[in-house]
Protein backbone atom coordinates (compact mmCIF):
# COMPACT_ATOMS: atom_id res chain seq x y z
CA UNK A 1 0.00 0.00 0.00
CA UNK A 2 1.20 3.67 -1.54
CA UNK A 3 0.05 6.31 0.89
CA UNK A 4 1.12 10.07 0.21
CA UNK A 5 0.05 12.61 3.09
CA UNK A 6 0.02 16.09 2.75
CA UNK A 7 3.08 15.67 0.47
CA UNK A 8 4.82 18.96 -0.74
CA UNK A 9 7.86 19.03 -2.80
CA UNK A 10 9.32 22.38 -3.61
CA UNK A 11 12.02 22.70 -5.77
CA UNK A 12 14.81 25.06 -5.46
CA UNK A 13 13.83 27.74 -7.62
CA UNK A 14 10.32 27.94 -4.88
CA UNK A 15 7.87 26.45 -7.50
CA UNK A 16 5.81 23.77 -6.08
CA UNK A 17 6.03 20.11 -8.07
CA UNK A 18 3.63 19.03 -5.28
CA UNK A 19 1.37 20.55 -2.84
CA UNK A 20 -0.06 19.23 -0.12
CA UNK A 21 -1.01 15.99 -1.73
CA UNK A 22 -2.65 13.14 0.02
CA UNK A 23 -4.02 10.12 -1.37
CA UNK A 24 -3.80 6.12 -0.66
CA UNK A 25 -3.29 3.30 -3.46
CA UNK A 26 -3.82 0.17 -2.13
CA UNK A 27 -2.68 -3.38 -3.51
CA UNK A 28 -3.31 -4.59 -6.53
CA UNK A 29 -4.76 -1.40 -7.48
CA UNK A 30 -4.55 0.24 -11.75
CA UNK A 31 -4.24 3.61 -11.35
CA UNK A 32 -3.77 6.62 -13.99
CA UNK A 33 -1.98 9.89 -13.00
CA UNK A 34 -2.92 12.42 -15.78
CA UNK A 35 -2.78 16.19 -15.86
CA UNK A 36 -0.41 18.45 -18.11
CA UNK A 37 2.80 18.23 -18.20
CA UNK A 38 4.39 19.76 -14.81
CA UNK A 39 1.19 19.04 -13.16
CA UNK A 40 3.61 16.59 -10.64
CA UNK A 41 2.77 12.89 -12.07
CA UNK A 42 6.96 12.02 -12.57
CA UNK A 43 7.31 13.78 -9.23
CA UNK A 44 4.91 11.52 -7.55
CA UNK A 45 6.97 8.76 -9.36
CA UNK A 46 10.17 10.00 -8.73
CA UNK A 47 8.97 10.47 -5.17
CA UNK A 48 7.92 7.03 -4.60
CA UNK A 49 11.12 5.42 -6.14
CA UNK A 50 13.01 8.01 -3.42
CA UNK A 51 14.89 9.24 -6.47
CA UNK A 52 14.23 12.53 -5.22
CA UNK A 53 12.83 13.65 -1.56
CA UNK A 54 9.86 15.29 -0.21
CA UNK A 55 10.30 18.66 0.94
CA UNK A 56 6.95 18.38 4.11
CA UNK A 57 3.94 15.17 4.65
CA UNK A 58 4.95 12.04 4.57
CA UNK A 59 5.18 8.90 2.28
CA UNK A 60 4.57 5.51 3.70
CA UNK A 61 5.14 2.20 1.13
CA UNK A 62 4.16 -1.19 2.71
CA UNK A 63 4.15 0.10 6.59
CA UNK A 64 7.48 2.12 6.11
CA UNK A 65 7.95 5.54 6.20
CA UNK A 66 10.00 6.39 3.59
CA UNK A 67 10.11 10.20 4.16
CA UNK A 68 13.22 10.72 5.68
CA UNK A 69 15.77 12.55 2.92
CA UNK A 70 18.39 9.90 5.35
CA UNK A 71 15.87 6.52 4.15
CA UNK A 72 18.69 4.03 4.59
CA UNK A 73 16.96 1.23 2.59
CA UNK A 74 16.46 2.90 -0.81
CA UNK A 75 17.90 0.22 -2.33
CA UNK A 76 15.06 -2.34 -0.79
CA UNK A 77 12.67 -0.46 -1.62
CA UNK A 78 13.58 0.03 -5.15
CA UNK A 79 13.87 -4.27 -5.89
CA UNK A 80 9.66 -3.92 -4.84
CA UNK A 81 9.12 -1.34 -7.27
CA UNK A 82 9.41 -2.18 -11.40
CA UNK A 83 9.74 1.41 -13.74
CA UNK A 84 9.20 1.94 -16.81
CA UNK A 85 10.45 5.16 -18.51
CA UNK A 86 9.48 7.41 -21.86
CA UNK A 87 12.88 6.88 -23.01
CA UNK A 88 13.27 2.99 -21.98
CA UNK A 89 16.48 2.98 -20.47
CA UNK A 90 18.08 -0.05 -22.24
CA UNK A 91 21.55 -0.45 -22.22
CA UNK A 92 22.79 -0.81 -26.18
CA UNK A 93 25.51 -2.86 -25.50
CA UNK A 94 24.14 -5.52 -23.81
CA UNK A 95 21.60 -7.87 -25.93
CA UNK A 96 18.05 -8.17 -24.60
CA UNK A 97 18.35 -11.50 -22.40
CA UNK A 98 20.96 -9.37 -20.59
CA UNK A 99 18.86 -6.03 -20.23
CA UNK A 100 16.16 -7.94 -18.86
CA UNK A 101 18.52 -10.08 -16.48
CA UNK A 102 20.15 -7.14 -15.17
CA UNK A 103 17.28 -7.21 -12.82
CA UNK A 104 17.61 -10.62 -11.19
CA UNK A 105 21.31 -10.09 -11.00
CA UNK A 106 21.09 -7.13 -8.65
CA UNK A 107 18.84 -9.62 -6.42
CA UNK A 108 21.51 -12.57 -6.84
CA UNK A 109 19.46 -14.88 -8.73
CA UNK A 110 20.85 -17.93 -10.27
CA UNK A 111 21.42 -17.89 -13.49
CA UNK A 112 19.21 -21.11 -14.16
CA UNK A 113 16.10 -19.15 -12.54
CA UNK A 114 17.44 -15.76 -14.43
CA UNK A 115 17.08 -17.20 -17.41
CA UNK A 116 13.44 -19.39 -16.81
CA UNK A 117 12.48 -15.73 -15.27
CA UNK A 118 13.73 -13.63 -18.08
CA UNK A 119 12.01 -16.25 -20.65
CA UNK A 120 8.32 -15.89 -18.84
CA UNK A 121 8.77 -12.38 -19.24
CA UNK A 122 9.49 -12.66 -23.02
CA UNK A 123 6.98 -14.38 -23.56
CA UNK A 124 4.72 -11.97 -21.53
CA UNK A 125 5.38 -8.81 -23.39
CA UNK A 126 5.43 -11.38 -27.19
CA UNK A 127 9.42 -11.12 -27.77
CA UNK A 128 10.62 -14.54 -26.81
CA UNK A 129 12.25 -15.18 -30.48
CA UNK A 130 14.63 -11.79 -29.65
CA UNK A 131 16.43 -12.76 -26.50
CA UNK A 132 19.56 -12.62 -27.97
CA UNK A 133 18.85 -9.61 -30.05
CA UNK A 134 20.54 -6.18 -29.79
CA UNK A 135 18.61 -3.60 -29.12
CA UNK A 136 19.66 -1.29 -32.13
CA UNK A 137 17.98 -3.79 -34.01
CA UNK A 138 14.05 -3.60 -32.01
CA UNK A 139 11.62 -1.17 -32.97
CA UNK A 140 10.43 1.36 -30.52
CA UNK A 141 7.54 -0.50 -29.29
CA UNK A 142 9.84 -3.27 -28.75
CA UNK A 143 12.13 -1.50 -26.65
CA UNK A 144 9.24 -0.69 -24.12
CA UNK A 145 8.04 -4.21 -24.10
CA UNK A 146 11.55 -5.04 -23.09
CA UNK A 147 11.06 -2.21 -20.25
CA UNK A 148 8.38 -3.85 -19.10
CA UNK A 149 9.44 -6.90 -19.50
CA UNK A 150 12.50 -5.68 -17.09
CA UNK A 151 10.07 -4.23 -14.85
CA UNK A 152 8.41 -7.83 -14.26
CA UNK A 153 11.00 -10.08 -14.74
CA UNK A 154 11.95 -10.82 -10.96
CA UNK A 155 7.95 -10.47 -9.47
CA UNK A 156 8.46 -6.61 -8.16
CA UNK A 157 5.07 -5.98 -6.16
CA UNK A 158 4.53 -2.08 -7.93
CA UNK A 159 4.96 -1.36 -11.24
CA UNK A 160 5.51 1.92 -12.02
CA UNK A 161 5.25 3.80 -16.03
CA UNK A 162 6.17 7.45 -16.59
CA UNK A 163 4.67 7.87 -20.28
CA UNK A 164 4.97 4.79 -21.34
CA UNK A 165 3.27 5.31 -24.42
CA UNK A 166 4.54 8.82 -25.06
CA UNK A 167 6.98 7.96 -27.86
CA UNK A 168 4.78 5.18 -29.55
CA UNK A 169 2.44 5.05 -32.47
CA UNK A 170 -1.40 4.42 -31.44
CA UNK A 171 -1.19 0.86 -31.80
CA UNK A 172 1.89 0.45 -30.42
CA UNK A 173 0.55 2.07 -27.87
CA UNK A 174 -2.46 -0.04 -27.33
CA UNK A 175 -0.30 -3.26 -27.83
CA UNK A 176 1.63 -1.81 -24.94
CA UNK A 177 -1.36 -1.34 -22.41
CA UNK A 178 -2.55 -4.64 -22.85
CA UNK A 179 0.35 -5.47 -21.51
CA UNK A 180 -0.37 -3.82 -18.42
CA UNK A 181 -4.19 -4.91 -18.46
CA UNK A 182 -2.46 -8.73 -18.72
CA UNK A 183 -0.91 -7.44 -15.26
CA UNK A 184 -4.05 -6.10 -13.76
CA UNK A 185 -4.61 -7.38 -10.24
CA UNK A 186 -1.56 -9.00 -10.05
CA UNK A 187 0.22 -6.09 -9.50
CA UNK A 188 -0.03 -2.51 -7.88
CA UNK A 189 -0.01 -0.50 -11.36
CA UNK A 190 1.03 3.37 -11.18
CA UNK A 191 0.82 4.84 -14.98
CA UNK A 192 1.12 8.18 -15.52
CA UNK A 193 0.19 9.00 -18.90
CA UNK A 194 -1.38 11.96 -21.34
CA UNK A 195 -3.53 9.35 -23.48
CA UNK A 196 -6.96 10.02 -22.87
CA UNK A 197 -7.83 7.33 -25.46
CA UNK A 198 -6.31 5.00 -23.18
CA UNK A 199 -7.33 6.08 -19.30
CA UNK A 200 -10.50 6.74 -21.11
CA UNK A 201 -11.52 2.65 -22.40
CA UNK A 202 -9.25 1.44 -19.57
CA UNK A 203 -12.10 2.47 -16.47
CA UNK A 204 -9.87 2.55 -13.79
CA UNK A 205 -8.91 5.01 -10.74
CA UNK A 206 -7.69 8.24 -12.40
CA UNK A 207 -5.99 10.62 -10.42
CA UNK A 208 -6.19 14.24 -11.44
CA UNK A 209 -3.61 16.64 -11.28
CA UNK A 210 -3.11 20.17 -11.82
CA UNK A 211 -0.24 22.51 -10.60
CA UNK A 212 0.85 20.50 -8.12
CA UNK A 213 -2.50 19.66 -6.14
CA UNK A 214 -4.89 16.67 -7.19
CA UNK A 215 -8.77 18.03 -8.83
CA UNK A 216 -10.24 15.07 -9.29
CA UNK A 217 -9.17 11.44 -7.92
CA UNK A 218 -12.08 9.19 -9.21
CA UNK A 219 -12.60 5.17 -8.58
CA UNK A 220 -13.62 4.70 -12.62
CA UNK A 221 -12.89 7.37 -13.98
CA UNK A 222 -11.92 9.10 -17.40
CA UNK A 223 -9.46 11.48 -18.52
CA UNK A 224 -10.94 14.98 -17.73
CA UNK A 225 -8.88 17.69 -17.17
CA UNK B 1 36.94 -12.52 -15.77
CA UNK B 2 34.76 -12.14 -19.13
CA UNK B 3 33.62 -8.84 -17.73
CA UNK B 4 36.90 -7.31 -16.80
CA UNK B 5 38.45 -8.19 -20.04
CA UNK B 6 35.56 -6.31 -21.56
CA UNK B 7 36.05 -3.56 -20.08
CA UNK B 8 39.75 -3.02 -20.52
CA UNK B 9 39.38 -4.15 -24.27
CA UNK B 10 36.52 -1.28 -24.17
CA UNK B 11 39.05 1.33 -22.47
CA UNK B 12 42.74 0.28 -23.60
CA UNK B 13 44.42 3.81 -23.29
CA UNK B 14 43.14 4.61 -19.37
CA UNK B 15 43.68 0.22 -18.98
CA UNK B 16 47.40 0.70 -20.01
CA UNK B 17 48.12 4.52 -18.04
CA UNK B 18 46.21 2.89 -14.53
CA UNK B 19 48.64 -0.38 -14.92
CA UNK B 20 51.77 1.54 -15.84
CA UNK B 21 51.64 3.55 -13.02
CA UNK B 22 50.59 0.56 -11.02
CA UNK B 23 53.50 -1.40 -11.87
CA UNK B 24 55.65 1.73 -11.34
CA UNK B 25 54.31 2.56 -8.05
CA UNK B 26 55.03 -2.03 -6.77
CA UNK B 27 58.38 -2.12 -8.67
CA UNK B 28 59.51 0.89 -6.96
CA UNK B 29 58.02 0.31 -3.62
CA UNK B 30 59.62 -2.92 -3.94
CA UNK B 31 62.58 -1.64 -4.48
CA UNK B 32 62.55 0.43 -1.62
CA UNK B 33 61.57 -2.38 0.66
CA UNK B 34 63.86 -4.67 -0.49
CA UNK B 35 67.28 -2.17 0.22
CA UNK B 36 65.87 -1.15 3.23
CA UNK B 37 65.32 -4.83 4.75
CA UNK B 38 68.74 -5.42 3.60
CA UNK B 39 70.53 -1.84 5.35
CA UNK B 40 68.19 -2.83 8.39
CA UNK B 41 70.13 -6.55 8.16
CA UNK B 42 73.67 -5.23 7.58
CA UNK B 43 72.96 -2.83 10.66
CA UNK B 44 71.65 -6.22 12.98
CA UNK B 45 74.57 -8.07 11.75
CA UNK B 46 76.90 -5.91 12.78
CA UNK B 47 75.17 -5.21 16.53
CA UNK B 48 76.28 -8.64 16.64
CA UNK B 49 79.53 -8.40 16.03
CA UNK B 50 81.92 -6.93 18.88
CA UNK B 51 81.50 -3.67 19.00
CA UNK B 52 83.33 -2.18 21.46
CA UNK B 53 86.98 -3.44 22.86
CA UNK B 54 89.02 -2.05 25.38
CA UNK B 55 92.52 -3.16 26.20
CA UNK B 56 94.18 -2.69 29.21
CA UNK B 57 97.69 -2.22 30.51
CA UNK B 58 99.19 -5.68 31.22
CA UNK B 59 99.57 -5.16 34.89
CA UNK B 60 96.03 -3.85 35.13
CA UNK B 61 94.67 -6.16 38.30
CA UNK B 62 91.96 -8.19 37.43
CA UNK B 63 89.98 -6.89 40.69
CA UNK B 64 90.38 -3.17 38.57
CA UNK B 65 89.10 -4.75 35.31
CA UNK B 66 86.03 -6.54 36.92
CA UNK B 67 84.68 -3.22 38.95
CA UNK B 68 84.86 -1.65 35.14
CA UNK B 69 82.61 -4.79 33.82
CA UNK B 70 80.42 -4.59 36.11
CA UNK B 71 79.71 -0.99 36.67
CA UNK B 72 79.19 -1.49 32.55
CA UNK B 73 76.72 -4.24 32.96
CA UNK B 74 74.82 -2.27 35.54
CA UNK B 75 74.56 0.71 33.22
CA UNK B 76 71.54 -1.16 31.12
CA UNK B 77 73.55 -0.03 27.82
CA UNK B 78 75.45 -3.66 27.06
CA UNK B 79 74.07 -6.94 25.97
CA UNK B 80 77.34 -9.10 26.98
CA UNK B 81 80.50 -8.31 28.24
CA UNK B 82 83.52 -11.22 27.79
CA UNK B 83 86.62 -10.80 30.11
CA UNK B 84 89.88 -12.39 27.93
CA UNK B 85 92.61 -12.39 30.36
CA UNK B 86 96.37 -12.25 29.15
CA UNK B 87 96.43 -15.72 29.08
CA UNK B 88 93.45 -16.41 26.94
CA UNK B 89 94.81 -13.33 24.58
CA UNK B 90 98.13 -15.45 24.01
CA UNK B 91 96.13 -18.47 23.31
CA UNK B 92 94.49 -16.64 21.05
CA UNK B 93 97.24 -15.72 19.28
CA UNK B 94 98.99 -18.83 19.29
CA UNK B 95 96.21 -20.26 17.74
CA UNK B 96 96.11 -17.38 14.71
CA UNK B 97 99.89 -18.04 13.88
CA UNK B 98 99.86 -21.79 14.97
CA UNK B 99 101.14 -22.27 11.21
CA UNK B 100 104.48 -19.99 11.82
CA UNK B 101 106.67 -20.76 14.64
CA UNK B 102 108.56 -17.57 14.21
CA UNK B 103 106.15 -15.75 15.74
CA UNK B 104 105.31 -17.73 18.53
CA UNK B 105 109.10 -17.61 19.72
CA UNK B 106 110.28 -15.82 22.56
CA UNK B 107 106.36 -14.67 23.12
CA UNK B 108 104.89 -14.98 26.58
CA UNK B 109 101.32 -13.94 27.79
CA UNK B 110 102.91 -11.40 29.82
CA UNK B 111 103.15 -8.78 27.02
CA UNK B 112 99.62 -9.71 26.31
CA UNK B 113 97.27 -6.90 27.54
CA UNK B 114 93.94 -8.20 28.86
CA UNK B 115 90.38 -7.15 27.10
CA UNK B 116 86.98 -6.59 27.29
CA UNK B 117 84.97 -7.40 24.51
CA UNK B 118 81.36 -5.36 25.11
CA UNK B 119 78.12 -6.02 23.21
CA UNK B 120 75.99 -2.49 23.13
CA UNK B 121 72.24 -3.22 23.31
CA UNK B 122 71.95 -0.39 20.72
CA UNK B 123 74.55 0.73 17.50
CA UNK B 124 73.70 4.93 19.08
CA UNK B 125 75.07 3.97 22.46
CA UNK B 126 78.40 2.81 21.36
CA UNK B 127 80.04 5.76 21.79
CA UNK B 128 78.91 7.14 25.50
CA UNK B 129 80.59 3.25 26.56
CA UNK B 130 83.90 4.44 24.78
CA UNK B 131 83.81 7.87 26.50
CA UNK B 132 83.61 5.78 29.51
CA UNK B 133 86.26 3.96 29.12
CA UNK B 134 88.38 6.32 28.04
CA UNK B 135 88.24 7.97 31.58
CA UNK B 136 89.10 4.86 33.38
CA UNK B 137 92.44 4.14 34.44
CA UNK B 138 95.09 1.66 33.29
CA UNK B 139 93.70 1.88 29.89
CA UNK B 140 95.84 1.49 26.81
CA UNK B 141 93.28 1.39 23.87
CA UNK B 142 89.66 1.68 23.25
CA UNK B 143 88.52 0.17 19.65
CA UNK B 144 84.82 0.44 18.50
CA UNK B 145 84.07 0.17 14.76
CA UNK B 146 82.25 3.73 15.12
CA UNK B 147 82.56 4.90 11.72
CA UNK B 148 81.07 1.75 10.18
CA UNK B 149 78.43 1.92 12.58
CA UNK B 150 77.63 5.73 12.29
CA UNK B 151 77.48 5.84 8.84
CA UNK B 152 75.26 2.42 8.30
CA UNK B 153 72.97 4.03 11.11
CA UNK B 154 72.89 7.81 9.12
CA UNK B 155 72.26 5.77 5.91
CA UNK B 156 69.75 3.27 7.47
CA UNK B 157 67.62 6.76 9.06
CA UNK B 158 68.17 8.52 5.86
CA UNK B 159 66.34 6.31 4.13
CA UNK B 160 63.81 5.25 6.39
CA UNK B 161 62.69 8.51 5.89
CA UNK B 162 63.03 8.72 2.64
CA UNK B 163 60.90 5.97 2.07
CA UNK B 164 58.01 6.56 4.05
CA UNK B 165 57.91 10.13 2.19
CA UNK B 166 58.31 8.15 -1.02
CA UNK B 167 55.91 5.60 -0.23
CA UNK B 168 53.29 8.58 0.51
CA UNK B 169 54.33 9.79 -3.05
CA UNK B 170 53.72 6.69 -4.65
CA UNK B 171 50.74 5.59 -2.76
CA UNK B 172 48.40 8.93 -3.38
CA UNK B 173 50.39 9.07 -6.97
CA UNK B 174 48.65 5.97 -7.79
CA UNK B 175 45.37 6.04 -6.09
CA UNK B 176 44.92 9.44 -8.28
CA UNK B 177 45.82 8.02 -11.06
CA UNK B 178 43.71 4.85 -10.97
CA UNK B 179 41.13 6.96 -9.55
CA UNK B 180 40.60 8.76 -12.73
CA UNK B 181 41.08 5.73 -14.89
CA UNK B 182 38.09 4.28 -12.96
CA UNK B 183 35.88 7.42 -13.23
CA UNK B 184 36.87 7.53 -16.61
CA UNK B 185 35.07 3.78 -17.33
CA UNK B 186 32.60 4.98 -15.09
CA UNK B 187 32.06 7.76 -16.77
CA UNK B 188 31.26 5.42 -19.93
CA UNK B 189 28.80 3.43 -18.09
CA UNK B 190 26.84 5.94 -16.59
CA UNK B 191 23.75 5.15 -18.10
CA UNK B 192 24.13 1.31 -16.60
CA UNK B 193 24.79 2.71 -13.31
CA UNK B 194 21.44 4.96 -12.96
CA UNK B 195 19.23 2.05 -14.81
CA UNK B 196 21.23 -0.30 -11.68
CA UNK B 197 20.19 2.20 -8.63
CA UNK B 198 16.77 2.84 -10.18
CA UNK B 199 16.71 -1.05 -10.37
CA UNK B 200 17.37 -1.37 -6.58
CA UNK B 201 21.79 -2.38 -6.80
CA UNK B 202 22.69 -1.98 -3.92
CA UNK B 203 26.40 0.25 -3.49
CA UNK B 204 28.36 -2.42 -3.39
CA UNK B 205 26.90 -3.99 -6.49
CA UNK B 206 27.47 -1.78 -8.55
CA UNK B 207 30.86 -1.24 -7.11
CA UNK B 208 32.11 -4.80 -7.44
CA UNK B 209 32.96 -5.00 -11.28
CA UNK B 210 35.00 -1.59 -10.85
CA UNK B 211 36.49 -3.24 -7.92
CA UNK B 212 36.95 -6.29 -9.51
CA UNK B 213 38.72 -4.73 -12.18
CA UNK B 214 41.01 -2.78 -10.19
CA UNK B 215 42.36 -5.47 -8.62
CA UNK B 216 42.94 -7.21 -11.40
CA UNK B 217 44.88 -4.61 -12.69
CA UNK B 218 46.73 -4.53 -9.68
CA UNK B 219 47.10 -7.77 -9.10
CA UNK B 220 49.17 -8.07 -12.64
CA UNK B 221 51.16 -4.66 -11.74
CA UNK B 222 52.25 -7.06 -8.97
CA UNK B 223 53.24 -9.74 -10.26
CA UNK B 224 55.09 -7.80 -13.32
CA UNK B 225 57.14 -5.69 -10.58
CA UNK B 226 57.85 -8.92 -8.28
CA UNK B 227 59.16 -10.96 -11.47
CA UNK B 228 61.28 -8.63 -12.50
CA UNK B 229 62.81 -7.74 -8.66
CA UNK B 230 62.82 -11.65 -8.89
CA UNK B 231 65.18 -11.31 -11.81
CA UNK B 232 67.12 -8.67 -10.34
CA UNK B 233 67.56 -10.60 -7.01
CA UNK B 234 69.20 -13.34 -9.56
CA UNK B 235 71.47 -10.96 -11.22
CA UNK B 236 72.97 -9.66 -7.95
CA UNK B 237 73.01 -12.16 -5.77
CA UNK B 238 76.62 -13.52 -7.58
CA UNK B 239 77.80 -9.83 -6.70
CA UNK B 240 76.78 -9.94 -3.23
CA UNK B 241 78.09 -13.30 -2.33
CA UNK B 242 81.32 -11.76 -3.60
CA UNK B 243 80.78 -8.80 -1.20
CA UNK B 244 79.07 -10.73 1.73
CA UNK B 245 81.30 -13.77 1.76
CA UNK B 246 82.38 -13.36 5.14
CA UNK B 247 78.80 -13.47 6.44
CA UNK B 248 76.74 -16.32 6.71
CA UNK B 249 73.30 -14.62 7.68
CA UNK B 250 71.72 -11.53 7.59
CA UNK B 251 68.82 -11.38 9.43
CA UNK B 252 66.19 -8.64 11.22
CA UNK B 253 64.11 -9.73 14.04
CA UNK B 254 59.95 -8.18 12.59
CA UNK B 255 57.62 -8.84 15.91
CA UNK B 256 59.90 -11.20 17.26
CA UNK B 257 60.27 -13.28 14.38
CA UNK B 258 63.32 -13.61 13.12
CA UNK B 259 63.56 -13.00 9.13
CA UNK B 260 66.55 -13.93 6.95
CA UNK B 261 67.59 -11.83 4.37
CA UNK B 262 71.04 -13.42 3.36
CA UNK B 263 71.40 -15.74 1.37
CA UNK B 264 68.03 -15.30 -0.19
CA UNK B 265 65.48 -17.24 0.81
CA UNK B 266 62.15 -18.64 0.27
CA UNK B 267 60.35 -17.56 3.32
CA UNK B 268 62.18 -13.74 2.08
CA UNK B 269 61.25 -13.53 -0.86
CA UNK B 270 57.26 -14.45 0.16
CA UNK B 271 56.86 -11.95 2.43
CA UNK B 272 57.59 -9.35 -0.28
CA UNK B 273 55.43 -10.98 -2.67
CA UNK B 274 52.89 -10.55 -0.09
CA UNK B 275 53.55 -7.27 0.61
CA UNK B 276 53.05 -5.96 -2.82
CA UNK B 277 49.80 -7.77 -3.15
CA UNK B 278 48.63 -6.11 0.18
CA UNK B 279 50.01 -2.55 -1.69
CA UNK B 280 48.11 -3.45 -4.84
CA UNK B 281 44.82 -4.49 -3.07
CA UNK B 282 44.76 -1.23 -1.05
CA UNK B 283 45.39 1.01 -3.84
CA UNK B 284 42.82 -0.55 -5.92
CA UNK B 285 40.23 -0.71 -2.80
CA UNK B 286 40.92 2.87 -1.90
CA UNK B 287 41.23 4.24 -5.65
CA UNK B 288 37.59 1.74 -6.65
CA UNK B 289 35.80 3.31 -3.25
CA UNK B 290 36.87 7.05 -4.29
CA UNK B 291 35.86 7.36 -8.25
CA UNK B 292 31.98 5.57 -7.40
CA UNK B 293 31.78 7.46 -4.34
CA UNK B 294 30.45 10.21 -5.85
CA UNK B 295 28.35 8.22 -8.58
CA UNK B 296 26.67 6.36 -5.68
CA UNK B 297 25.10 9.45 -4.23
CA UNK B 298 21.46 10.63 -4.94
Amino acid sequence: MIIFDKVTKKFPLGNFGLNEISFEINDNEFVFLVGPSGAGKTTIIKLIIKETNISSGSIIIDNEDISSSNYKNKAQLRQKIGVIFQDFKILYEKNIFENIALACQIKNFSYSATKEKVKKALEMVGLLEKEKVFPIQLSAGELQRVAIARAIVDDRKYLLADEPTGNLDPKTSWEIMKIFKKLENKKTIIIATHNNDIVNSFQKRVITLKNGKIIKDKRKGGYEI
Amino acid sequence: MKEIFKSIKRTPYQSLAGFLVLFFSFFLSLIILFSLSLANGILNYLETKPQVTVYFQPKTPENQIFKIRDELSQSGKTLSIKYISQKEAFEIYKNLNKDNPLLLEMISSDIFPPSLEIFAKKPYFLPEIAEYLKKQPDIDEVQFQKDIVDKLLTFTNVLRKISFIFFGYLIIMSIIVLTTTISFKIALKKDEIELLRLLGATNSYIRKPFLKESLFMGFIASIFSFLILLGLIFYLNPFLKYYFFEISEISFDFNFIKIIIWPFNFLFISLIFLFVLFFSCFISIVSTYLATNKYLKV
